[in-house]
């Protein structure tokens, strides 16, 4: 990212945390939702825009940070400390599904994927510990929508922060080795598994941090709110949709994204067409532009600079 | 030990279905030695260095290198042991720039580089390939002479013991290729045991210490470059038996 870029970042991120001195309640239940949209769509790029390992399973993770902050809540637990042992614990279930998993190659993981999660959700809606179809509730008294919006919207600055070390890091050299071409990438020494699991599991404690999170702002989760293939999907389509593997498409696609769902789908008339409005969507990026919003900026952007260019140098071009 | 070999071969065979593309071979390549590998298109010469590097699981046999026994090892865990092979059809990372494609192999191979001295290590490779004015350019945007050179930079930024080069000449000018012998030869003189494939009879000889022949996935022929290109059934093997000399 340039150096600009860095400050605007630093100028939002700001502005993003002190909002709740000048904001009302609605205006920064949005923000609290842009804030959740960044960190899933900036931590599945991780693995899936990085590493090119497309996976339609994060559900899977989101759900199990829910459940661990609702059920370790209802032990007992402070709920803003059972945050981490749920990012352990998607991280460690993320280890579990990519062993075999990453064998799999392209479509075959993704296919993989939507098994996992569709698996993880049938287990929870049918294991009573986890409160069944029905769900649980965190315990009354648990909920602080100020202290829930500062952790929410702290964490995305974080997930966006780690996701742009990444990029430049060694490690993120070696995903995108391997996005590139998995086989050049060992050939020269890159442990592609190691690194596939790394991103995996990174990505998956960042989905979980902000899934305990989700839990004590509802208060009420069940197997089909958290654990739901529209979910996985939606995080998906929210990088493709901004620019995959960049740090600022995801950002983007979380305002594109988390707006449709918030203004458009809050409209009875459209409420059931989420399907034809994501996959509509994800036709017109792949069709036109596949590099997102990031890559319909950089052609405007190369378009402005030919059109002001001075009329001699347009002349002889 | 000093007359152990570095690579040591025996029994390699790999079968793909109903084709033995590797029917049994046995070699040993020495320390600092320069070792050709020729014989006809199908012969099975890429598919033996895909199974010396892990690429491909032989069917059969031992491959000892640096005295251990490397069969079923992954690829990159032969690599970080430093024996390395090129690719005779290139396959850069071509939304990287040529130092970010040589950067891959100085972080991840035998070297393990981070930081300043990976920056190092890829400027001096960078310098020794001449490909240091294209540092920047991405490699999807190079000339497949450049690419030749990437696709050896790469390799020897992972600072190989052992380098296996499949037809780095191939699709090489005469100018071009003069440049590869002696790039070859430089690398050898930098300590880097090298096997190389290639078609340019004339150049492996010129370079090679020994060249071993193989048809039909066997060895047929093995030994000092001058001796093993006037055997009989070498000549055999790329004529054909019944080709007379002048048709060549």
């Amino acid at each position: 990212m340039s150096r600009l870029g860095a400050a605007a970042a630093a100028a939002a991120a700001l502005a993003a945390l002190g909002a709740p001195l000048l904001l009302g309640r609605g205006t920064l239940n949005d923000l609290w939702n842009l804030a959740f949209a960044v960190i899933l769509a900036s931590s599945w790029n991780i693995l899936g825009g990085f590493a090119g390992q497309v996976s339609l399973g994060y559900s899977a993770f989101l759900g199990i940070g829910a459940y661990t902050t609702v059920l370790l809540s209802l032990r007992g637990l402070d709920p803003f400390a059972t945050l981490v042992p749920g990012a352990l614990l998607a991280a460690a279930f993320s280890v579990v599904v990519g062993l075999p998993g990453f064998r799999l190659r392209g479509p075959y993981f993704t296919i993989a994927t939507i098994g996992v999660g569709e698996a993880v959700r049938v287990a929870a809606s049918s294991v009573s510990f986890t409160g069944g179809s029905s769900g649980v509730r965190m315990p009354a008294g648990s909920f602080d929508f100020g202290r829930n919006y500062l952790a929410m919207v702290g964490l995305a600055i974080a997930a966006v922060a780690v996701a742009a070390l990444v990029r430049r890091s060694a490690f993120g050299r070696a995903l995108a080795a391997i996005r590139q071409d998995v086989d050049g990438a060992e050939a020269l020494g890159v442990d592609s598994t190691r690194y596939k699991l790394a991103a995996h599991a990174l990505s998956a404690a960042l989905v979980a941090l902000a899934g305990g999170l989700y839990a004590i702002n509802f208060q009420y989760i069940a197997p089909g709110a958290v654990f739901d293939f529209r979910l996985s999907l939606s995080i998906v389509l929210m990088p493709i949709v901004g620019g995959i593997g960049t740090i600022v498409g995801p950002l983007l696609g979380a305002l594109v994204v988390s707006t449709i769902q918030l203004k458009l789908l809050e409209l009875p008339a459209l409420r059931d067409s989420y399907l034809f409005i994501y996959g509509g969507l994800l036709i017109v990026v792949i069709l036109f532009e596949p590099k997102g919003l990031v890559g319909l900026a950089g052609r405007l952007l190369a378009a402005l600079r030919r059109a002001s260019a001075p009329p001699r140098t347009a002349g002889a071009g | 030990m000093p007359a152990e070999p570095l690579l040591s071969v025996r029994g390699l065979a790999k079968r793909f279905g109903g084709l033995l593309a590797v029917a049994g071979v046995d070699f040993d390549v020495a320390r600092g030695e320069v070792f050709g590998v020729i014989g006809p298109n199908g012969a099975g010469k890429t598919t033996l260095f895909g199974c010396l590097v892990g690429a491909l699981r032989p069917t059969a046999g031992e491959v000892r290198f640096a005295g251990e026994a490397i069969v079923g090892r992954p690829c990159h865990a032969i690599a970080r042991r430093g024996l390395v092979r090129t690719h005779q059809i290139v396959r850069p990372f071509r939304d990287m720039t040529v130092e970010e494609n040589v950067a891959i192999g100085a972080h991840f191979g035998r070297g393990a580089h981070r930081g300043a001295s990976a920056a190092r290590a890829v400027r001096a490779v960078l310098e020794r390939t001449g490909l240091a004015a294209r540092a920047g350019a991405l490699a999807g945007t190079l000339t497949i002479g450049e690419l030749k050179r990437l696709e050896i930079a790469r390799a020897l930024a992972t600072e190989p013991a052992a380098l296996c080069l499949d037809e780095v000449m191939g699709g090489l000018n005469p100018g071009e290729i003069a440049g590869a012998v002696a790039l070859i030869r430089a690398i050898r003189e930098g300590g880097v045991t090298v096997l190389m494939i290639e078609h340019h009879v004339h150049a492996v000889a010129a370079v090679s210490d020994r060249i071993m022949v193989l048809n039909f996935g066997r060895k047929i022929a093995e030994g000092a470059p001058a001796a093993v290109l006037s055997d009989p059934a070498v000549v055999e093997a790329y004529l054909g038996s019944e080709a007379p000399v002048e048709a060549a």
